[in-house]
């Protein structure tokens, strides 16, 4: 077989449009998950009961149903019925903050609840409030814990935003699906794009390692 | 706006085979990827270094592509480099089986290694086999504590089975699609799709946490 990698030196500029794309995707989609499985995380552990069984609802169906179809349905289908059109980018950051996010509070949830209640009760023995116990006492044990449980998030999030192609959101893999219909060179460009999406994962994994084995001693207590 | 719900009745027939492809998809590549795990797992803890590097760089290399390019590449390189043209089924397994099997060797290769060596060394001083301190006193331990995580491997597998509709294998997302494209019916037929997930996977997601309880370590 000939193999000619001229398409994807010719759309270079293209592919590394469509990269950054799909890091900034991801970056933003992974931020907005953590922030969001922190809200829903406490709200759990503290709300009221009735908001604590919905959330509960809402994080077991976001692991029953596929991402695809996630996004799929708020792209093609909620805007039939809201009546409000999305931009594709939009779009998949939402599909994506609400179904990452149901995985990020459980992370965020587990942290908490990883601090021995003693701690809490000793705040609580001491004057603190709950408020100030959660800010100075829980928290900042508990995000040293799940730091590397947020690297394990931006890494799914990254593999995700590949999904976002269905909904023609403009990143790397899109864009190499692109370039292969155009060029009739798929082996070519999918075999560049494989490399281009293990050089971006491989870094991150290895740092979130790295972090397991560097950190795992400091939460302790 | 109105919605005509009737046309998720009228194709019942077609999302029902949809759905089965889905099942049949999870089960058939959790068969392969399981053997698959434990084989790149023992090649993994072989003493041999070529073995476990070859091992270590699959596993890697896989983990670390998004699955959707997975079965895309599969999907183009596989007749080329073959020289034979398979169904869109055939590369929908192998690219799943693929990738399933670098998380199970994972999984396989940390429940062996977090049972104590100590256990080992005791039961060899027994003047147990090798091979019967493995298979009485290593593997037994072990398995509790992998099955709770092949149980959510095998959860995210039944999602993930939903990506290979980019290549055309009929399984519930393309299905639903298909039908989407020809009655013009999105939002019944993408809420149609939603919900026939939801039912089948959140029982299994509850399962899993079953699972978890009844199965998974307390340090």
């Amino acid at each position: 077989m000939d193999v000619d990698f001229s398409p994807i030196i010719e759309n270079w500029r293209f592919f590394a449009g469509g990269l950054g794309i799909t890091v900034l995707l991801s970056v933003i989609s992974a931020a907005t998950s953590i922030l969001a499985g922190l809200v829903i995380a406490l709200l759990r552990l503290y709300g009221p009961r009735w908001l604590s069984v919905a959330l509960v609802f809402y994080v077991d169906t976001m692991r029953a149903i596929p991402i695809l179809v996630v996004l799929v349905w708020i792209y093609f289908a909620f805007p039939l019925l809201a009546g409000v059109t999305f931009p594709p980018f939009w779009a998949a950051l939402v599909g994506l903050t609400l179904h990452i996010a149901a995985y990020a509070s459980e992370i965020i949830r587990a942290g908490i609840e990883s601090i021995r209640p003693g701690q809490t009760r000793a705040g609580l023995a001491l004057g603190m409030s709950r408020a100030q116990i959660l800010r100075k006492i829980i928290l900042p044990q508990a995000t040293i814990r799940m730091l590397p449980a947020f690297g394990s998030v931006l890494t799914m999030a990254i593999k995700d935003t590949a999904i976002a192609t269905v909904i023609a959101v403009p990143e790397l893999m899109h864009r190499a699906e692109t370039v292969a219909g155009q060029s009739y060179r798929p082996v070519e460009v999918f075999t560049t794009v494989m490399v281009l999406y293990f050089l971006v994962l491989f870094p991150v994994t290895r740092v979130v390692d790295r972090m397991y084995q560097k950190l795992a001693h400091l939460g302790r207590s | 706006m109105n919605f005509d719900w009737n046309v998720i009745w009228t194709h019942r027939g077609a999302l029902w085979d949809g759905a089965l492809m889905t099942v049949g998809l999870t089960v058939l590549t959790m068969l392969l990827a399981v053997p698959g795990g434990i084989f790149l797992a023992l090649m993994r803890l072989s003493s041999n270094k070529l073995l476990s590097s070859a091992s270590l760089a699959f596993v890697e290399f896989f983990r670390n592509l998004p699955l959707i390019l997975v079965i895309y590449w599969a999907f183009y390189v596989m007749p080329i480099a073959f020289d034979v043209q398979f169904s869109a089924l055939t590369t929908a397994l192998v690219a799943l089986v693929l990738n399933v099997s670098a998380y199970n060797a994972e999984t396989f290769r940390a429940g062996i290694n977090s049972i104590r060596k100590g256990q080992m060394e005791a039961a060899l001083a027994m003047g147990m086999s090798r091979r019967q301190a493995m298979f009485k006193v290593v593997i037994p331990q072990a398995a509790r504590r992998i099955l709770p995580v092949l149980a959510s491997t095998w959860i995210s597998l039944f999602k993930d089975t939903s990506l290979v509709s980019v290549i055309a294998v009929s399984e519930l997302a393309y299905t639903s699609m298909q039908i989407r494209a020809q009655t013009f019916r999105v939002l019944e037929m993408l809420t149609a799709m939603a919900a026939i997930y939801w039912l089948m996977g959140y029982p299994q997601a509850k399962l899993v946490d079953w699972i978890h309880k009844k199965y998974g370590v307390k340090e």
